[in-house]
């Protein structure tokens, strides 16, 4: 019997939300996937869901006090955050802080690199399927996120910069004790990291997922180690040289697949490097007097100019724009462009032609910063005031 | 070609100099010319050449204008130099770049979102982008110096 | 390809002593310097409003200081910063701009519970009660 009938099943365009809860990590972000069958074939992306007004809150306070404000941008970068702020206050003031203080700040911004590039890669693991590899994963973060209590205070929120310095010093004995805690987490990372390099199911469910060509990196802006993942040689690090990166030795870690394994593993290789890093720190600590300014006799009046300053956070390049007008205590303009501004909203392109399926990964793959890509306003208008958000409400960081 | 050409290419599209801390080069670029000078750009140093790190907004309302500032970062020197341009407040509207540079979408999404510079020939651009719901229905731009928020 | 072997860490972890804490049970282990609860020493706090000034929170009101407490004659405006913890980041900005360094820095860090939390028992602990 020949065939007879045929039916033709139309190929519809769904629309699939992804998110705005939980879309990978647990932040508020929507991607509207539009998927023929399993293939997507357009991706828009919807932000807005964690504003909070951070531009304009600095543009109410004053200078000194925007160092915290801005340290609570996110919680995972606050160091980052904090530092390029800082630096940019610097330049305005002509005011350069001690080589021992340049060499703590650079630990702990290495320090935050080492536990944020773990944790994404533990949130890959989960995603992956690979709830045990997570766990484990966060348990040794948790020695990194104790180092940094030893040196700044706290655990997660350092607080640590402060114009001319750093705000707290390390004895003889925080020095061994962060020292040993590193020694100790190195062959973790080394296992880790072989663990994605050579596991079947975690190697089959990144490779060749999410591909980025060079030139697509670069002419969408992707900044960080999503960009590095394909090849691109930029870190703010080796070519602004700004503290101490000038004289810590380090590599700048590339690969050239430009899929989501390549940028995990970039992110691996780069926590090694940054736990090298430390350790030479440590060790090779300058001690050309004392790096804690006293935050009473700092300058209360900034000079009108501007500075642009740019700092190699975990997830890329983050510049902030300071502008003093001169004339207040308050900055005129501060413009914070986070890696994750970027790389979020400019890479819609990626996700087409991979399967459903592949879209977390994808987005995981990015290291996604909801709270460091959306900042500013806050206001009530049903009273039609303004109001301030107190910073326990602002301080929503990662996790 | 060495980073030299760059910065005589953008030279010759510039009105005047300038240096913002710590020691960036800045050129001030007509209004008109700033999609040119990308075209130039791309034309001369590919996409590879040279991407947009950011575009900064800034309302200065007592000389009546809005400035743009594009930081980009030439590759693979990485060295990062600013466009800067100024329209007038009333009237803000310039050429967009999605088109010919992706990585503009961003950063004049935010711009349009919270300065209200419209970007002419970008079919993205929305309200809403940050902005909560209740400053877009007054029809306010939260980062202008007198928008009250 | 090869693997890694998960299974030895899979094991060693069966038997090993969970790695959580029973907090509140079990007290976490903080260092002696970490950012905890801080206050203000009344013996050596003039009132000088630096601190609330400078809080990024606004977590510090100034106070005035219950009639039936001996004030030191630094502080002439009986008045002394009552933090809202509720409201604190713990930046320790108040410690280090104080000019008097009249604040006391520890490192209580539990301070979650069913009523608002601040630094008026904490303070006035600091000060004698008139006629005692």
């Amino acid at each position: 019997m020949g065939v007879t009938k045929i039916v033709e099943i139309p190929v519809v365009t769904t629309e699939v939300p992804v998110g705005p809860q939980h879309p990978a990590l647990h932040e508020p972000l929507l991607l509207k996937v539009y998927a023929e069958g399993e293939e997507v074939v357009k991706v828009e992306v919807n932000t807005g869901y964690n504003h909070r007004g951070i531009e304009k809150l600095c543009e109410r306070n004053t200078f000194y006090r925007d160092i915290f404000v801005v340290g609570r941008v996110c919680g995972i970068c606050n160091a980052v955050h904090a530092n390029c702020y800082v630096r940019a206050l610097e330049q305005l003031l002509d005011l350069h802080p001690n080589k021992r203080a340049q060499y703590l700040r650079v630990l702990a911004m290495e320090l935050e690199r080492v536990h944020s590039h773990m944790l994404i890669n533990a949130v890959m693991a989960e995603i992956v399927g690979f709830e045990t590899l997570f766990m484990q994963i966060m348990l040794d973060r948790e020695r990194v996120m104790k180092a940094k209590e030893i040196l700044t205070g706290g655990r997660v929120l350092a607080d640590y910069m402060m114009v001319g310095g750093v705000r707290r010093d390390i004895d003889e004995e925080k020095r061994q004790r962060i020292r040993e805690l590193l020694l100790k987490l190195k062959p973790r990372v080394e296992y880790y990291r072989k663990v994605f390099e050579e596991d079947e199911t975690i190697v089959k469910r990144l490779e060749g997922v999410g591909r980025i060509s060079y030139s697509e990196a670069t002419s969408h802006s992707l900044v960080g180690p999503t960009a590095r993942g394909s090849g691109v040689k930029i870190d703010s690090r080796v070519s602004d040289k700004y503290d101490a990166y000038g004289e810590i030795p380090f590599n700048l870690v590339t690969r050239s697949e430009g899929d989501s394994w390549a940028r995990m593993m970039v992110r691996w290789d780069e926590a090694l490097e940054s736990i090298e890093m430390n350790i030479y720190i440590l060790e090779h600590l300058p001690s050309d007097g004392n790096p804690v300014p006293d935050e009473r006799r700092l300058p209360r009046r900034f000079p009108p100019g501007e500075a642009y300053t740019r700092v190699e956070a975990q997830r890329g390049e983050l510049t902030y724009y300071v502008m003093s007008d001169g004339k207040g205590q308050n900055p005129y303009r501060v413009k914070i462009r986070t890696p994750s501004f970027n790389n979020i909203i400019n890479s819609a392109f990626m996700y087409i032609g991979y399967s459903l399926a592949d879209v977390p990964v994808m987005l995981t793959s990015l290291d996604p910063c909801i709270s460091c890509m959306e900042r500013v306003t806050v206001i009530d208008l049903e009273k039609n005031t303004r109001y301030r958000l107190d910073l326990k409400q602002l301080a929503g960081g990662k996790l | 070609m060495g980073v030299v050409d760059k910065h005589s290419l953008l030279e010759s599209f510039s009105v005047g100099r300038g240096v913002v801390k710590p020691s960036r080069k800045l050129y001030i670029i007509e209004p008109g010319n700033v999609r040119r000078v990308f075209e130039a750009l791309i034309e001369k140093f590919g996409y590879g050449g040279f991407y947009l790190s950011t575009i900064v907004g800034t309302d200065l309302r007592d000389e009546g204008r809005i400035r743009l500032d594009y930081y980009i970062v030439l590759l693979p020197e990485e060295e990062t130099v600013v466009l800067r341009t100024f329209i007038p407040r009333e009237n803000p509207v310039i050429d967009s770049l999605v088109d010919i540079l992706p990585g503009a979408l961003s950063g004049e999404c935010e711009t349009h979102d919270l300065l209200g510079v419209v970007f002419r020939g970008n079919p993205f651009l929305k309200r809403g982008f940050f902005a909560p719901r209740d400053v877009v229905e007054k029809g306010e731009y939260p980062l202008r110096k007198d928008s009250g928020v | 390809m090869k693997r890694p072997r998960l299974l030895g860490l899979v094991l060693k972890n069966l038997v090993s002593k969970p790695a959580t804490i029973q907090y509140p049970r079990v007290k976490t282990p903080v260092e002696p310097d970490f950012r905890g609860v801080q206050y203000a020493d009344l013996g050596k706090c003039t009132g000088c409003s630096l601190c609330a000034i400078e809080c990024p929170a606004d977590a510090i009101k100034m106070t005035p200081i219950p009639p039936e407490y001996e004030v030191p004659k630094t502080n002439p405006r009986r008045i002394y910063p009552l933090i809202n913890y509720g409201k604190c980041v713990f930046c320790y900005r108040c410690v280090k701009v104080c000019p008097t360094n009249a604040y006391i820095a520890t490192n209580k860090y539990d301070i979650a519970g069913v009523s608002r939390l601040t630094s008026e028992a904490f303070s006035l602990t600091t000060l004698r009660r008139v006629g005692s």
